[in-house]
């Protein structure tokens, strides 16, 4: 039983079984390639983010202590490998200035109607990427990375209660940019 | 309640984690603050509305990248644990001076968490043994899905010592998936490389009992003009004594320019398998 669990499958590529490391790509690599492509709306670029969490992972092995939760461990990895490239490269949210000049909205009734699907999905990219960084991120870690307030409590480095607080507040910021855009 | 508090129940609320108990708490406050309630209907949208956004399938670039990498840091890791062998050794030297105190301990250690296990396991929490026997094999279906990807990476890569690293990867499965079987057999039939195709039929070999696989090697036969992987196929065929190969290995023969050395074999292991 132990040895299927993801804290089990690290602590054994900790240990030197690195074909281990190949179960926890399959299991994770869609909501890691999900989180950054939220994050940059680039596919290419979030491919190989998520490549270079693997090759990070291997390198840091050695502090993986199995304490919290391995999803909690990697995605804090993760955020370390975006920060890392958009310092190197570049503003996280260069991408949504360039889609606020190419943008051009079709009508649509109001957020609730059911409006054109495809503008809605554009106008939710659209305010979701004018949000901060920190604010974007914790939206896409509990609405679609589908992990617990308390892995992404640990991830941020606050409580549980305090995670569910600021997400509550980025969903908010969320739908305020997302009316203001639409005036 | 204060805000933040409303804040919280409505994430958990909306996240779908949210305990009876504390449900009915957050339902009896929404019906006495109608304003709250409206806040969560707007709040509700909102999430509702990200479910829109999708994120793209990812690339098989993107799993190639990943066993390449795989395959090379264990590469790496297998060279510098022979490098640091003396060491083990000296290691293992003293591990045996201590070995009869350490078995010692383990054995107590050992007594010790057995007790406690039966003293401590109560029916709630007792896992039965089907559900063990499950997961361990969903477990194995897991680390056999990784496997063949490693497999179907590697023999795609241009270097031959990568493309021999999948050849003896496939050797590790246990049960043979027809993609795979099919990438052996595209490198016994195409790879530039004479060791790789040897590799590939020593591969195969070991899932015989598959009839694509038998059926495979028995079309390969015309396709090789390297003797040493002539004489191998024949030599696999008559152990096999597969009849099928006969009309095969006689169309091989008429060809001009077949070794002497590889005709007189096949004209034995023909005579063999009638």
């Amino acid at each position: 039983m132990q040895a299927l669990t993801d804290n089990a499958l690290m602590l054994q590529v900790k240990s030197g079984q690195l074909d281990k490391l190949g179960l926890l790509y399959e299991r994770y690599k869609k909501q890691l390639f999900g989180f950054f492509y939220h994050m940059n709306s680039n596919a290419a670029l979030s491919e190989d983010l998520v490549q270079n969490v693997f090759v990070r992972i291997m390198k840091y092995r050695h502090t993986f202590t199995g304490d919290g939760s391995f999803a909690a461990w990697l995605f804090r990895m993760a955020r370390n490998v975006s920060y890392d490239h958009f310092r190197k490269h570049g503003s996280l949210n260069k991408r949504a200035d360039l889609d606020e000049i190419n943008y051009k909205l079709s009508d649509s009734e109001s957020f609730e109607s059911e409006g054109d699907k495809q503008d809605q999905i554009k106008q939710l990219q659209w305010a979701l990427n004018k949000l901060s960084p920190e604010k974007k991120e914790i939206i896409i870690l509990s609405k679609y990375r589908e992990l617990k307030f308390k892995e992404i409590g640990e991830i941020l480095n606050c409580s549980e209660g305090a995670a569910k607080v600021k997400a509550h507040r980025a969903i908010q910021d969320l739908r305020k940019m997302f009316l203001q855009q639409k005036k | 309640m204060d805000i933040e508090k409303f804040e919280e129940w409505s994430m958990d609320y909306l996240s779908g984690n949210m305990d009876i108990e504390t449900r009915k708490l957050f339902d009896r406050f929404l019906k006495d603050h109608p304003e709250y309630q409206d806040k969560l209907k707007e709040f509700d949208n909102t999430w509702g509305v990200l479910n829109e956004l999708e994120a793209p399938e990812t690339s098989l670039a993107m799993d190639d990248a990943f066993y390449e990498m795989l395959s090379d840091t264990i590469k790496k890791e297998q060279v510098n644990t022979a490098k640091s062998g003396w060491f083990e050794n000296l290691i293992s030297q003293f591990m045996a001076l201590i070995k009869p105190q350490m078995a010692y301990g383990m054995l107590l250690l050992l007594a010790g968490v057995g007790l406690g296990y039966f003293f401590n396991s109560t029916d709630s929490n007792t896992t039965t043994v089907a559900e063990i026997n499950t997961n361990v094999e969903n477990s194995a279906d897991e680390a056999s899905l990784v496997r063949e990807k490693l497999v179907l990476t590697l023999l795609e890569q241009p270097s031959a010592k990568k493309r021999l690293e999948g050849v003896n990867e496939a050797n590790k499965l246990k049960n043979v998936e027809e993609k795979v079987i099919q990438a052996l057999l595209k490198t016994l039939n195409n790879d530039a490389n004479v060791n790789v195709r040897l590799a590939a039929i020593a591969s195969l070999t070991q899932f015989v009992e598959h009839p694509q696989v038998r059926e495979g090697l028995v079309k390969s036969i015309t396709q090789q003009e390297s003797p040493i992987v002539q004489i191998t196929l024949a030599n696999l065929m008559e152990i096999l004594q597969e009849k099928k190969s006969v009309e095969p290995f006689k169309e091989l023969l008429k060809t001009q320019k077949l070794d002497t050395t590889v005709k007189q074999k096949i004209e034995h292991s023909i005579k063999a398998i009638i």
